[in-house]
């Protein structure tokens, strides 16, 4: 009974180590990416900043973006900042409100792309042979085909959901990953280590998610980061060419009315001018979040800041 | 140039023709409801007029067979018709519109890599130096631009308030042209913002990419040699540069799809008559054979323009040569 409580003392005192060893990695981490490195650190303070109003939305917002407030195309007024739409909603809490839109998309997209990417990547690089003939040769025909032009097909016969398109999203976006993960796969996995633990006879699974993976997993990270970039274009776009979800107000979407009600024609240039801007800002946010991550984990790109 | 490249890459482009065949025949048959429904649904159809729509559609036969239906029709031209320009076959549409989204494709790609391929060489041969913070920060900035928030943009700006550009169509409607040159010049004056809001947006990753490479070169041995050698730096730039082009070049074939991505928003935006615009419009009046060949078209496209660019790239990297 003794020796079993001082091996469950032992194992909570070295899970309690490895919990202080993990914490201190990662705020050492977040203190290089977030704090030590430029792009890294106007890439956060812009997430930041578009992340509280995303959270404070209802209070930020003057008024409920789907409640008609006002008289149809009124330009920008101390009522309406930045004026009323085609049915007279205030289109400053519209753009409020779809800042959560954008979060939602470009976070929930590459992470399913990531998670899908990882373990197919895993299994090509690490079981080989068949896994990896056939694994490779998605991802060659995959990146063969044009995205864009699919993407647009699929979204048009799906039906217009946000849930729908985020899918199709992830459904593109995990071959980049996937092409990644399996090359470092392959490098990692001639490290000694994994000979060890495939001595002591670790099975193939165990390798791949407790030994592999935790050498790969920042790489991932950054991937997530900069997936959210194209996440967020690819729902705009579709959204802009009238493909997106109406219950959902995202910016690209406010860009499809002003486009489609000819807002600079009518003199109402911010309508069409403010969403757009701001997805290119959360966009920079995410890229450089991305390229500070992507610096951190592979040295090699930031030696091109010291020279 | 290697032979088993080649025929690795001819393989390639033969099954993704297929499988994108594959999807334009599946998508309209999988998908809840087949043609002949949705048509119903749109039109208010008697049922009557459903049942002779399925037969004409073959959709009553099986799979295998409709296959063999589509792939013949597929290959004689016989598309079938608009439902929005109704007398006009989907193929005459589909010809009519192609030339023009070639022009604005060939001439942005081309646009995109030069600026794009410039300012990395420049970047990463003044690396460090402000220039190269200026160039590396703009290309993150316009990375994340939509396309067709630029050329709305350019097309307010230039088009609407300075009057510089048309701000739609590709000819002038209703224009005589006394000479050649005068429609190449109206062809050109139209095709500007349409070229300069997807140059503007597509050539950051080119940029980025290029001085990425440039900075590697330029830190091997040769270019210390030259260096020794005495020769001017002029002459120096010029060996690294050459030598950091080639990613610039995969990137041009992985990256076409990004370009036709570009062109089919800024198409829709300045009402460009290409197969982008027609897109956009298949897509507002449900109108799902163009919407399909359309896709057909430019997935065409871009897989040849791939195809084309493996080839390139074979012949300008001495290292894809080895197998004679």
């Amino acid at each position: 009974m003794r020796g079993d409580r001082e091996i469950t003392y032992e194992s909570y005192e070295s899970s309690k180590r490895k919990l202080m060893d993990f914490m201190e990695s990662l705020s050492r981490a977040t203190y290089y990416i977030m704090i030590k490195n430029k792009k890294g650190l106007l890439g956060f303070i812009i997430l930041l900043a578009l992340g509280m109003v995303a959270v404070f939305a209802d209070y930020l917002a003057p008024y409920d973006p789907y409640e008609i407030v006002g008289d149809p195309f009124q330009p920008p007024s101390d009522k309406f900042p930045l004026g009323t739409n085609d049915i007279g909603q205030d289109i400053l809490s519209e753009v409020i409100h779809g800042t959560r839109i954008s979060f939602y998309v470009g976070l929930t997209a590459p992470t399913i792309a990531t998670i899908i990417g990882l373990v197919l990547g895993l299994m090509a690089g690490y079981l080989g042979r068949i896994f990896d003939d056939i694994i490779s040769g998605v991802i060659d025909i995959m990146l063969s085909i044009p995205s864009l032009p699919l993407i647009i097909v699929l979204a048009a016969y799906l039906g217009p959901s946000l849930t729908n398109i985020i899918l199709v999203i992830a459904f593109f976006e995990w071959v980049g990953v996937a092409r990644v993960v399996r090359a470092q796969t392959l490098s990692v996995k001639e490290r000694p280590y994994i000979e060890v633990a495939k001595a002591l006879g670790a099975s193939s699974s165990r390798i791949m998610f407790r030994h592999i993976l935790p050498n790969i997993a920042p790489l991932t990270i950054a991937y997530i980061i900069l997936g959210a970039t194209s996440a967020i274009l690819t729902e705009a776009g579709l959204s802009f060419l009238g493909l997106g979800d109406p219950t959902a107000k995202s910016w690209g979407q406010i860009l499809n009315h002003a486009y489609a009600r000819n807002a600079f024609a009518l003199g109402l240039w911010m309508w069409a001018i403010i969403p757009g801007l701001l997805i290119a800002v959360i966009g920079m946010g995410f890229t450089l979040l991305g390229m500070a991550i992507e610096e951190y984990v592979n040295p090699r790109l930031k030696s091109y800041e010291a020279k | 140039m290697s032979k088993s490249f080649l025929v690795k890459r001819s393989i390639r482009l033969i099954i993704v023709f297929f499988i994108i065949i594959l999807i334009n025949f599946l998508l309209p048959r999988v998908m809840p409801g087949n043609p002949a429904t949705i048509l119903a649904n749109e039109y208010q159809l008697p049922p009557e007029a459903v049942e002779s729509l399925e037969e004409l559609l073959k959709l009553d036969r099986p799979l295998s067979e409709q296959f063999i239906a589509y792939l013949y029709s597929l290959f004689t031209g016989q598309w079938g018709y608009s439902y929005k320009y109704y007398p006009t076959t989907v193929f005459e549409l589909i010809m009519q519109r192609l030339p023009w989204t070639l022009l604005l494709l060939g001439t942005s790609s081309i646009t995109v890599f030069l600026m794009g391929v410039a300012l990395g060489i420049v970047a990463g041969w003044r690396r460090g130096t402000r220039v190269d913070a200026a160039i590396t920060f703009s290309a993150v900035l316009v990375y994340a631009i939509p396309y067709y928030w630029l050329a709305l943009t350019f097309q307010f700006v230039f088009g609407n308030v300075l009057g510089w550009f048309p701000i739609s169509q590709a000819l002038t409607p209703g224009a005589v042209y006394n000479s050649v040159l005068d429609y190449i010049a109206d062809v050109l004056w139209h095709l500007t913002l349409p070229v300069l809001a997807i140059t503007l947006t597509a050539y950051a990753t080119y940029t980025l990419v290029t001085r990425n490479t440039m900075v590697d070169v330029l830190s091997e041995d040769f270019i210390m040699v030259d260096a020794a050698k005495g020769l001017p730096q002029r002459k120096i730039m010029w060996h690294a540069a050459r030598n950091a082009i080639l990613p610039p070049v995969t990137l041009l074939a992985i990256r076409i799809g990004h370009i036709v991505g570009g062109a089919v928003f800024t198409e829709t935006v300045f009402s460009y008559p290409g197969v982008g615009y027609l897109i956009y419009e298949s897509i507002i009046f449900k109108d799902y054979p163009v919407l399909n060949a359309a896709f057909f078209m430019l997935a065409l496209t871009v897989i040849i323009a791939n195809f084309i660019a493996d080839l390139i790239y074979s012949l300008l990297d001495p290292r894809v040569k080895y197998e004679r």
